[in-house]
């Protein structure tokens, strides 16, 4: 039991700082430059991100390991996990409006960017690859949301200071994100071999 | 009018690899041109893919163009692009194994790539086959381009070698093919195709102002 | 001239930036205190030290000045920055990169211009660099070059000898064997000790001497250039994490004093997480963050894989300092917009 649990744990760290989804992987780069401009949108879209992520995975495999196994239809995944985010994306944006507009208000714009990032579809698939559990596949989320959200919330801070900074003109915006999205992830190397799952 | 069809074509071919290059210009779908570019073989052969898979979506999509409602677009696009995705991800497994092994999940994910979607949505469902077509082209091209510039030189310079082949028996600078030296080397070429730009544009059109 | 030019530099500098004439005081002074673990190097790793500190003084140098020549901004270098930056970055270079077979003479160089360029420059110069610039072109040579950068020589015999012997730093021997063939290659407990306090070991050319660095750091510290928090806080964090968890299999079984003196601790301690630029300026933020590099630092020496952690977890601290600065202020601002809120409502 306590095995298990620290799997669990391992996992959550592994995906949240080790293989950090932005630093070594390269997902979801869009929404990490086009909303880490500012640390208020940062901030809501890693609390949006990280509840669609865990909701939108637990969905996935059930679906995956309830339907889409028994039925031998396993080649069509990319086809349903997309359509699943996409569902969900829409149903949560209609139910978020009529139940609390308040949070729609807040939240409602990162919802629509959702659909479209790589990373939300990306840790179904891994489920699904590495034939992770339930437990599993909703640490793996978790870890992968909450490793998202602080990468935009450092990033989103250092792109503050960055307002006031003198760049030089041709890498004013997206380049000079680039070389800052390097750097973090040189520093972050140092959390290589930490974990080896 | 054939003429003029040519002179279109050409244009709208030259704007995908140019003046709308996906990744140095429009900035969208950078994950996979940084993920897979560590070497050569790996860049090219996401970049035939995504070639692929625009060229097909823009042709089914220009096709049915008088089909879809308006209302249910979307959904239709997203199928159609994760029917061509699933359609390159099952052959690229069969056909080179060795590279599917090492980027299955970015092909797979070439399915949430914002600039296919975009091209369907902006062009293909309101244009006829052949202008769509090449627009696919274009975009792919263009797409195609500058993952083989990026996987070039993090190849050439972190392993010393191109398309597994070694030019130089040192590893000149082994971060390039690192994730950090990744974002370093994308970071950098756009900044110089900013420069560029900015130069030409100066040259070419001072009346611009 | 000299006068005007000053003057042209003074009206040149946005308010952010102390004025020239102190930034420059504090470059020179800052590299005075760092002139003993220097010398402490270069007398136990002998000429190829020298060189290779000079080597990464010079390029720093003239990276700056050519940088600033091509985009055509004032040339800034006799602040005394780039001097100061190379000075670390050579300090944290192992001496045996001063080789010519095979050639490694090129990496203090690299490492140079990226710390010059790519992490200070292009943000906008001095004052906006989100991180420390010698630790980011070290972190860069260890990446590029992990062999070269990994060849550690012992501690000289004779000041002019070019090629020494190779061996492993003591964290190295720590992290590979355990503590007790440490305690055995040093000879004995205390042997252990002096070698590492004075500096007579394996190591990056800067950072064997802990005594020499103390030095330095207490001389800062005396002079108000630095202040005690974030070096406290970090060492004290990384003795209790060492002492708790260093040892094999007990708690409250390890060694603090060697994992203190041993490695870049010291170095790291005393003037890398003390930049101003690169961490919170506000006491409370430079207790975190001193507390954050100590425990990664530890997490790196004792779990992670490498054997040394502080350029790392200085690095990753970096990244935090922007959002702690901002964490330690909005609390008290945020503390008074609720009030104003609950006040407006009624």
């Amino acid at each position: 039991m306590s095995n298990e649990f620290i799997k669990l744990f391992e996992l959550i760290l592994s995906a949240s700082l080790i293989n950090n989804f932005v630093f070594t992987r390269f997902l979801g780069l869009c929404i990490f430059f086009g909303v880490s401009k500012k640390m208020e949108t940062a901030v809501g879209m890693s609390i949006t991100f990280t509840a669609v992520m865990m909701i939108s995975a637990a969905m996935s495999w059930v679906i995956f390991n309830f339907i889409m196994v028994p039925l031998d239809i396993t080649f069509l995944k990319i086809i349903v996990f997309i359509g699943i985010i996409a569902g969900l994306v829409q149903a949560s944006d209609t139910i978020m409006r009529k139940i609390t507009p308040g949070l729609y208000y807040k939240l409602g714009i990162y919802l629509a960017l959702i659909s479209t990032n790589c990373i939300i579809l990306a840790v179904p698939l891994v489920n699904a690859g590495e034939k992770y559990s339930l437990l599993e596949s909703l640490a793996f989320a978790f870890g992968s949301g909450i490793g998202f959200a602080l990468a935009l919330i450092i990033m989103a801070s250092i792109r503050e200071k960055l307002e006031l900074a003198d760049v030089p003109a041709p890498f004013k915006g997206l380049p000079m994100a680039f070389i800052v999205t390097g750097l973090i992830a040189l520093a972050f190397t140092g959390f290589s071999g930490l974990i080896t799952l | 009018m054939s003429q003029g069809a040519t002179i279109n074509l050409k244009d709208q071919i030259l704007n995908g690899i140019i003046k709308e290059n996906t990744i140095f210009k429009l900035a969208l779908s950078l994950c996979p041109s940084i993920a897979v570019t560590n070497n050569l073989k790996n860049g090219v052969l996401m970049g035939v893919a995504v070639l692929f898979v625009q060229v097909m979506v823009n042709l089914t999509i220009s096709l049915l163009r008088n089909v879809i409602q308006p209302k249910v677009r979307l959904p239709i696009f997203m199928l159609v692009i994760s029917g061509w995705v699933t359609v390159t991800d099952m052959s690229m497994a069969a056909l080179v194994p060795d590279v599917y092994k090492q980027m299955g999940l970015y092909i797979q994910l070439i399915v949430a790539f914002a600039s296919i979607l975009a091209r369907a949505e902006m062009f293909a469902s309101k244009n006829k086959f052949i202008p769509s077509m090449a627009d696919g082209i274009g975009m792919g091209i263009g797409f195609l381009f500058a993952l083989t510039v990026i996987s070039f030189f993090r190849e050439l310079l972190g392993k010393g070698s191109l398309w597994g082949m070694h030019i130089v028996y040192t590893k000149p600078l082994l971060i390039l093919i690192l994730p950090a030296g990744g974002f370093f080397a994308v970071g950098i070429l756009m900044a110089l195709f900013n420069w560029i730009d900015a130069r030409y544009m100066k040259k070419t059109s001072p009346v611009s102002h | 001239m000299s006068v005007k030019k000053e003057h042209e530099l003074i009206v040149s500098v946005s308010p952010h930036v102390r004025s020239e004439e102190t930034t420059s005081r504090i470059m020179w002074t800052v590299s005075l205190a760092l002139l003993p673990a220097a010398l402490a190097g270069i007398y136990f790793f002998g000429l190829k030290a020298l060189f290779i500190t000079a080597l990464c003084i010079v390029s720093s140098v003239v990276s700056e000045r050519f940088y600033l020549k091509i985009v055509g901004k004032k040339s800034v270098v006799g602040d005394g920055s780039a001097f100061l930056t190379g000075l670390l970055l050579g300090m944290n270079m192992p001496a045996s990169l001063w080789s010519f077979s095979p050639f490694t003479a090129h990496v203090p160089v690299i490492a140079s211009f990226v710390a010059i360029v790519i992490t200070k420059q292009l943000f906008g110069g001095l004052g906006f660099n989100v991180f420390n610039p010698a630790l980011i072109g070290r972190a860069f040579a260890l990446i590029s070059w992990p062999k070269a950068m990994t060849i550690w020589n012992e501690p000289a015999a004779a000041f002019l000898a070019m090629d020494a012997k190779t061996t492993a730093t003591p964290l190295g021997i720590l992290k590979e064997e355990g503590v007790t063939r440490l305690i055995e290659v040093f000879g004995d407990k205390i042997n252990l000790y002096t070698h590492l306090l004075t500096g007579n070991r394996a190591g990056s050319i800067g950072e064997t001497s802990a005594v020499a660095i103390l030095i330095g750091g207490l001389f800062l510290l005396y002079r108000g250039y630095i202040t005690w928090h974030i070096p406290v806080s970090f060492l004290g964090t990384a003795a209790v994490i060492a002492w708790v968890f260093g040892g094999k299999g007990a708690l409250f079984t390890g060694d603090p004093i060697v994992h203190l003196i041993s490695g870049g601790m010291m170095l790291g301690a005393w003037f890398m997480a003390t930049d101003y630029v690169t961490s919170p300026s506000i006491r409370k933020g430079q207790i975190i963050f001193g507390i954050g590099c100590g425990f990664l630092t530890m997490l790196i020496r004792l779990k992670g894989g490498y054997p040394e952690g502080v350029m790392f977890a200085i690095l990753i601290m970096n990244c935090f300092a922007p959002l702690i600065d901002r964490g330690v202020r909005s609390r008290v601002f945020g503390a008074v917009k609720q009030v104003k809120a609950k006040e407006n409502r009624k």
